[in-house]
């Protein structure tokens, strides 16, 4: 237990990052060179290619935060290149409003696109995951109707002249350098996004929901933040896109070139940003390869989805996922490190004791909680136990906020935390793990632990989008928290590592790092020990130990009898919801009513 | 006919036949669910009309034996039921070779009939052999018989529970299979439940009980097994000394 | 006029409460909606066209194999895109994969058949009249349907198997019901109902590729109006979104009509997202 983890053969950690960091910005590099010098080799035909590849690319990296990190399936995001193509082109035209300065009129589109945005994306908050993928394909062929109905303004079918940009821009590759300068913003603003905790958590929205929760991300409030700025990419894209086309009409924005920018996204890979980029251009430039195909492209793009959705989900990304392919060590052991945690979780004052009382909870007619009160209070493990069915989990559900009893209430002092919404629980400093573990498996151990500190960063959205000084600052305080879990619970040399490589008891230890990322005034473990070995359980006791002598309260729900009767403070048995005994574990131990029901009698 | 509730405790039953081979036989079973190991190697034989009971703290991973055996869980090791290789088997093909598991909770299909859920449990019966079958099996629960028509959602939980046995029983299995045919229920019908178990014996089913009450079953099985952290840690037959304090120290491995 | 649009609405709302119906059967046998519920639609609207008026084949022959057609592909959706994502609901990839499906057969038709509106022969040879069979058709596909799931579900074996897969997926496996064959017949099952609702509405909607998107949307109002897996809300929902609509097109015309019945959708739904008839109405047939 004293011996710190070694670095089993893996190279030094100076190293590691420095070459990571290369190889991760290498690609980008590379693309931006090749941009920057295309007129020196492609003719004006694939400077149009480009051009076009560039415009997509702005709408897609803002949809790829949308699909590809928070999973929301927006498959009707052309609406908002048709409006942004639209608001742009008459606002430039001057057919409603005196003539605008393109620029301002490319402005005025992009925060059109942000508000309709918003509206497209609101219901993502409300509806089943396919009720939503409906709606927005319901938006994107109305907006399309509406242009062909709203003749006086758009010209109906028609169409618009789109906007000239002035000189330099509006030669064919002044225009071009216009829109790869634009490409290269989105590029490096949605970099930035990814990098942040937003972006973190965003994915743990997508792959973990009720874990974000618990972490104190509020959904709502950072999709809207993602819809409003996808949206106005979208908007830019659209007037872009215009002036690319010279002239609109409204069956140049069809279903199918909706579908095209999704697949562009997912042939790239969810949660990355090179891989959608790489995605968008090959879907660009490959009708141009065949150009019998074109009548096909539609068909081949579906077909491409299909083979990807089922072979290779992970897309480009994956492939190009050198690194997660590299052998793991077979022999790992988890070391934790206890003395640590007085510098993890600092010095807290004390809040006072967490309490239920009198809670009822049904479940349409089963009482799962039948008056219950329960004190947990700093510095000390309460084990709660009791058999299958008898309200453990549930009522560590209650006081996580998941769900509201009936009657009763859960405080932490003086106040209430059940009327309280999810995510407020990690303010309060309440954390917890969960019965199966709920991490972000493609992300690295080291991202998952920082989802644990997430409420604590400073700077918005907007600074994380131009990588602000406030917001570098909270990464790197972040980072070097998060490093410091994981060295607690000893498993610092897997910082590194994709989280699904990893063996179940890992798991178990990244969730348990993770919480001590809100360095917790109280620390709920749901089963931690189900799927340890016996030498794990051991030292996750000893941890756990540790933790509460550093001042937290911990509620340590478990089936484990050697773990409870080893560490815990006071237990309490429940049985069908109520309380039926109470004591120190020695007290439990010989009662005999507890070992029937416990063990069944 | 519902026989007294008051069988001396520890009632001697008659000693199993003897087969030559066991009717189930279980070695080195492992399973878990995901990455979480839940059995680490379990070895364990049944006998054609025996009743097993198969007793452990929660988490001890009862459940997920049953569901392993009747292929509900995929599994590594090896299995052999009535001479055949189970390996591969899923619940269809396990009820075919005679093996049924009745599952925890008492899961009917609420809004069918009593008929008609035991008729789905017919389903693989030649057709001329269905009605028959689940009048069969509703000779063992008169209670249930005379409700034939009527919904299930409209049953007691009691009464629900006698009905998921039935669904086993229209199969005529070899070896019968229940996941805690007790729980939520009252005494008097677990008793009820029970009686059916020793009729099944009489007739050479085999059961292997998965249960928390401890004194009932120990008065109702042959052999017991315990289960704690996903291995055997006890194997025992119900007419040996001291049972129940066996069985607790067994579970605590060895702490005082 | 008063007649004509209730006519034409309940005859396009039978057609919608067909399609919701088919996403309805494949949602209760496998938890998953599919996107190919319209593409089934126009599947039977072009087959329909195809076999009697291209080849000449008698009108029902052309209806059997425009139904065998849909139930083909209703099979082919289980086993290439359903069923291989089944094992990782959480990711919402059926969504993914059924999109694709479903954009490659409306490409493919497309293409081969064409994107303009292709005749739809009449199938009986009676005079037209104020209550045309292109308007009745629809209403008795609609009714046979409904009967004829009835008598499946309460009077049959196979019946009562699909619907204990929808009610409890574990205990019907538990207790040995062969539950991939279940689900493959389920599908296949959908897919004819859904080449019915093409077929039927033939006369209405022609043989169109278009009609795929179109009914993919419209046949999936009733299903979120209604609650999921609930064909008698489906139904209902179905004949209200067809009489709504055809109204706003006589109000207000085509484009404003959609516009209307979006709306309309769209806050239906917010203020109701598991329908309107509740959550509770999800184990009903």
């Amino acid at each position: 237990m004293t011996e710190a983890s070694t670095a089993q053969g893996q190279p030094a950690r100076a190293t590691q990052w420095g070459s990571g960091a290369i190889s991760h910005v290498l690609p980008f590099l590379v693309l931006l060179v090749i941009g920057l010098t295309l007129p020196l080799f492609a003719g004006g035909y694939w400077g149009v290619i480009a051009t076009r590849a560039c415009v997509y690319w702005a709408l897609v990296s803002g949809l790829n935060l949308l699909v590809g990190f928070a999973g929301q399936l927006a498959i009707g995001w052309v609406a908002l290149l048709t409006l942004g193509a639209y608001t742009t082109s008459v606002l430039a035209a001057g057919n409603v409003l005196p003539a605008l300065d393109p620029y301002l009129a490319l402005a005025i589109a992009a925060m059109v696109g942000a508000v309709l945005g918003l509206i497209i994306g609101l219901p993502a908050l409300r509806l089943r995951t396919f009720y939503f993928a409906i709606t927005t394909l319901g938006f994107a062929t109305i907006v399309t109707q509406i242009a062909l109905a709203w003749a006086s303004v758009t010209g109906g079918g028609v169409g618009v002249p789109g906007p000239v940009f002035p000189p330099p821009f509006d030669s064919q590759w002044g225009f071009y350098y216009f829109c790869f300068a634009i490409a290269v913003v989105c590029t490096w603003m949605t970099m930035n996004v990814a990098a942040s905790r937003f972006g973190r958590a965003l994915t743990a929205i997508r792959d973990a929901e009720v874990a974000a929760e618990a972490c104190g991300i509020s959904k709502s409030r950072l999709l809207i933040a993602v819809f409003l700025f996808s949206g106005a990419l979208a908007g830019i894209a659209g007037g872009l896109f215009a002036s690319l086309q010279s002239y609109i009409t409204p069956d140049a924005f069809t279903i199918e070139l909706s579908v095209l920018f999704f697949i562009g996204v997912l042939i790239g890979g969810r949660g990355s940003i090179l891989g959608p980029l790489l995605g968008t251009i090959l879907l660009t430039v490959l009708p141009e390869f065949a150009a019998p195909l074109v009548a096909w492209s539609t068909f081949l793009y579906a077909v491409l989805l299909l083979v990807i959705v089922l072979a290779i989900p992970g897309g480009i990304a994956e492939l190009l996922d050198f690194k997660s392919r590299r052998p793991l060590h077979s022999d790992r052991a988890i070391v934790p490190r206890p003395e640590l945690l007085r510098r993890l979780l600092g010095e807290r004052e004390d809040r006072g004791a967490l309490t239920l009382e009198q809670v009822r909870l049904s479940f349409g007619g089963v009482r799962a909680i039948d008056g219950l009160d329960l004190t947990i209070l700093p510095g000390q493990v309460h084990g709660l136990i009791g058999p299958n069915g008898s309200g453990k989990t549930t009522t560590l559900n209650v006081i996580s906020g998941y769900y509201t009893p009936q009657q009763g209430v859960a405080r932490l002092n003086e106040v209430v935390l059940t009327t309280l919404a999810h995510h407020a629980r990690a303010e309060m400093r309440i954390a917890r793990t969960f019965q199966t573990p709920r991490l972000v498996g493609e992300a690295s151990v080291l991202e998952n632990v920082m989802i644990g500190g997430t409420i604590d960063g400073q700077g918005s959205f907007a600074e994380s989008l131009f990588s602000l000084p406030r917001h570098r600052r909270d990464e790197a305080k972040l980072r070097e928290s998060a490093m410091l879990a994981l060295q607690t619970v000893g498993l610092e040399p897997l910082a590194g590592v994709r989280t699904d490589r990893l063996q179940h008891s890992e798991l178990r230890f990244i969730e348990i790092a993770r919480a001590l990322m809100l360095r917790p005034a109280f620390l709920l473990l749901d089963e931690p020990a189900a799927g340890l070995s016996a030498e794990e359980i051991r030292r996750l006791g000893a941890l756990v130990v540790a933790i509460a002598q550093a001042g937290t309260g911990v509620l340590l729900v478990e089936h484990h009898a050697d773990l409870i009767f080893d560490i815990c403070h006071h237990v309490t048995v429940l049985n069908l919801g109520k309380m039926l005994a109470a004591g120190t574990p020695a007290e439990i131990r010989s009662h005999r009513e507890v070992v029937n029901a416990y063990l069944g009698g | 006919m519902p026989t007294s509730a008051a069988d001396p405790p520890h009632s001697v039953a008659e000693p199993p036949r003897l087969a030559a081979e066991p009717l189930l036989r279980i070695s080195g079973l492992a399973t878990g669910y995901g990455k979480i190991g839940v059995l680490h190697g379990i070895d364990l034989t049944i006998r054609a009309g025996e009743v097993v009971a198969l007793l452990g703290p929660n988490g001890a991973g009862k459940t997920t034996l049953l569901r392993a055996l009747s292929g509900l869980l995929p599994w590594s090791g090896g299995v052999q039921f009535d001479g055949r290789d189970l390996s591969g088997a899923g619940p269809r093909e396990a009820a075919k070779a005679g093996l049924v598991h009745v599952v925890e909770g008492h899961r009917v299909f609420t809004q069918q009939t009593v008929f008609d859920n035991l008729l789905l449990a017919a389903y693989d019966l030649p057709r001329r052999e269905r009605a028959a079958r689940v009048e069969e099996a509703l000779g063992y629960f008169p209670e249930i018989a005379e409700k034939r028509h009527e919904r299930a959602v409209s049953l007691s939980g009691g009464q629900q529970q006698m009905l998921a046995v039935a669904q086993g029983l229209v199969r005529r299995p070899r070896l019968l299979m229940l996941d805690e045919p007790s729980a939520g229920l009252s005494p008097v019908l677990v008793d009820r439940v029970f009686v059916v178990v020793r009729r099944l014996r009489e007739s050479g089913t085999a059961v292997l009980l998965v249960e928390q009450l401890i004194e009932k079953a120990l008065a109702l099985a042959d052999r017991v097994y315990a289960l704690a952290r996903g291995s055997i840690v006890l194997e025992a037959a119900t007419s040996e000394a001291d049972l129940p304090h066996r069985l607790e120290q067994a579970y605590f491995a060895g702490r005082s | 006029m008063v007649e004509s649009i209730v006519l034409s609405g309940v005859a396009i709302g039978c057609i919608y409460a067909l399609i919701a119906i088919a996403y309805n059967v494949m949602f209760s046998a496998s938890r998953v909606f599919s996107f190919t519920a319209g593409t089934l639609g126009m599947v039977g609207g072009i087959l329909g066209s195809l076999f009697i008026l291209r080849m000449g084949l008698p009108a029902w022959a052309g209806f059997l194999l425009a139904l065998a057609g849909g139930a083909l592909l209703g099979v082919v959706t289980e086993i290439v895109a359903v069923r291989p994502v089944l094992k990782s609901l959480g990711q919402h990839l059926y969504v993914l994969s059924t999109l694709a499906l479903a954009l490659i057969v409306q490409q493919f038709a497309a293409i081969e058949w064409g994107t303009d509106a292709q005749p739809f022969p009449r199938l009986l040879d009676i005079a037209r009249g104020a209550f045309d069979q292109q308007y009745w058709l629809p209403m008795l596909a609609c009714v046979v349907t409904i009967v004829a799931l009835e008598l499946l579900y309460r009077h049959t074996l196979v019946g009562h198997a699909f619907l204990a897969i929808a009610e409890d997926n574990y205990a019907a496996r538990a207790l040995g019901l062969p539950e991939r064959g279940l689900r493959l017949a389920s599908f296949a099952l959908a897919g004819a109902i859904g080449a019915l609702a093409g077929f039927a509405g033939g006369q209405l909607l022609l043989a169109f590729f278009a009609n795929a998107p179109m009914l993919t949307f419209y046949g999936f109002v009733p299903v979120a109006l209604g609650g999921m897996g609930n064909n008698r809300g489906a139904i209902v929902a179905g004949l209200i979104l067809g009489l709504f609509q055809q109204t706003a097109n006589f109000l207000v015309g085509g484009i404003f009509a959609s516009v209307a019945v979006f709306t309309a959708f769209i806050i239906v739904l917010l203020a109701f997202p598991d329908g309107l008839a509740g959550a509770s109405a999800q184990r009903r047939v």
